[in-house]
């Protein structure tokens, strides 16, 4: 009998794609994470607000640590830029034959922003 | 010479539940290509290996294969190419497997039937034949290079989530028609593409793009399309 054609989830990763494949990836689990996120806020805020609860409160202490903002950051703003650069690329098809370079412009977009927000967030955090 | 640790994949569904890994130790040159090494394989060491395989240059499109982990065609990729000695061949994802790297194509080619891959004009024969300026024939001169190998439409985690959607080739080959200005079927393949399993379920990943061993630019053929069915013009 032939083999299933199914590809599971791990079989799919070891694929290698190289970075357009990732920049795909890790835009899927950002997204995923930002539902999370921005579920777990809405949570807090109704516990505490309606309940006092301290399950709220336990929520938004860990929401409002900084590493888990560091995190949270990167991967909104991850998330933001690849697809703003996806939104671009589909609207000019003629762009994605730089595609590759597109890639790189991201980084060179989300490197500095991301370096204003380690140094407000870091600041803050350690009272420099 | 050098020394090649060749690692294959194997399934024989007469006497296999499940795939399995056999490992050969062979003597290569650099130039070599992996086609070659499976040959000697086949050859010298276990005649039972099934892959296919025609013309051997690159241009029947049999011998799509996961090379290291990516779509290539085996004889196309050279072992110096590799950067290594340990060579992995595998089948290519997201069709079943028939037996070692021979994998069932029908769900393949099914798509590619859907879009109506030949020449469609109904208006009377000209006296000669159809003039077309070398501007027009530029504009899809990129997607008549498709040997149909399947690496593409087999590195699509899109494709591998769901076979009905019908596949950066298969689009690829649309576009060859729809681009054409001899060619009057554009609206109608347009539409069979304008559907949930057509041109939108593909998510810019460019997996395709990479693995095409002709170098299409395939996501910028199925970016053009998805414009021309979403504005209904293909200017
Ligand atoms: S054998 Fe024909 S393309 Fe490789």
């Amino acid at each position: 009998m032939a083999l299933n054609r199914k590809v599971g989830f791990f079989k799919g990763l070891k694929y290698k794609g190289g970075g357009p494949m990732w920049a795909w990836i890790l835009h899927r689990l950002s997204g995923l994470a930002m539902v999370f996120f921005v579920g777990s806020h809405i949570i807090a805020g109704f516990l505490t607000q309606q309940f006092g609860s301290d399950v709220g409160i336990a929520i938004n202490i860990v929401y409002e640590n900084w590493i888990f903002q560091l995190v949270l950051f990167f991967l909104v703003i991850f998330h933001a830029v690849n697809g703003l650069r996806v939104t671009l690329l589909d609207l000019w098809p003629a762009l994605l034959e730089y595609q590759r370079e597109s890639i790189w412009l991201e980084w060179l977009v989300i490197i500095p922003l991301y370096v204003l927000i380690l140094f407000t967030v870091l600041k803050s955090a350690l009272g420099l | 010479m050098q020394k090649i640790t060749l690692k294959l994949f194997r399934y024989n569904p007469e006497t296999d539940t499940k795939p399995h890994y056999d490992t050969f130790e062979l003597e290569a040159e650099p130039t070599d290509r992996v086609l070659d090494l499976m040959e000697k394989v086949k050859g010298y060491h276990d005649g039972s290996l099934s892959f296919r395989r025609s013309c051997a240059h690159g241009v029947c499109g049999s011998c799509a294969m996961r090379i290291n982990g990516q779509n290539m065609l085996a004889c196309k990729t050279l072992v110096q190419d590799l950067k290594t000695s340990r060579i992995t061949v595998e089948p290519i994802l997201g069709l079943s497997v028939l037996k070692d790297m021979i994998v069932d194509m029908d769900p393949f080619f099914d798509s590619y039937k859907k879009v109506m891959p030949f020449f469609v004009n109904d208006e009377p024969k000209p006296a000669q034949e159809r003039h077309q300026s070398i501007e027009d024939r530029e504009r899809f001169d990129d997607t008549t290079k498709c040997i149909l190998c399947g690496a593409c439409t087999t590195s699509c985690p899109s494709f591998w989530s769901n076979d009905e959607y019908i596949g950066p080739a298969a689009i690829v080959n649309a576009h060859r028609f729809i681009f054409d200005s001899r060619d009057k079927g554009a609206a109608e393949r347009l539409q069979i593409l304008n559907d949930q399993f057509g041109v939108y379920r593909c998510r810019t990943i460019f997996n395709c793009t990479v693995a095409c061993p002709r170098e299409i630019q395939i996501t910028q053929a199925i970016g053009e399309v998805k414009k021309a069915i979403a504005t209904g013009s293909l200017d």
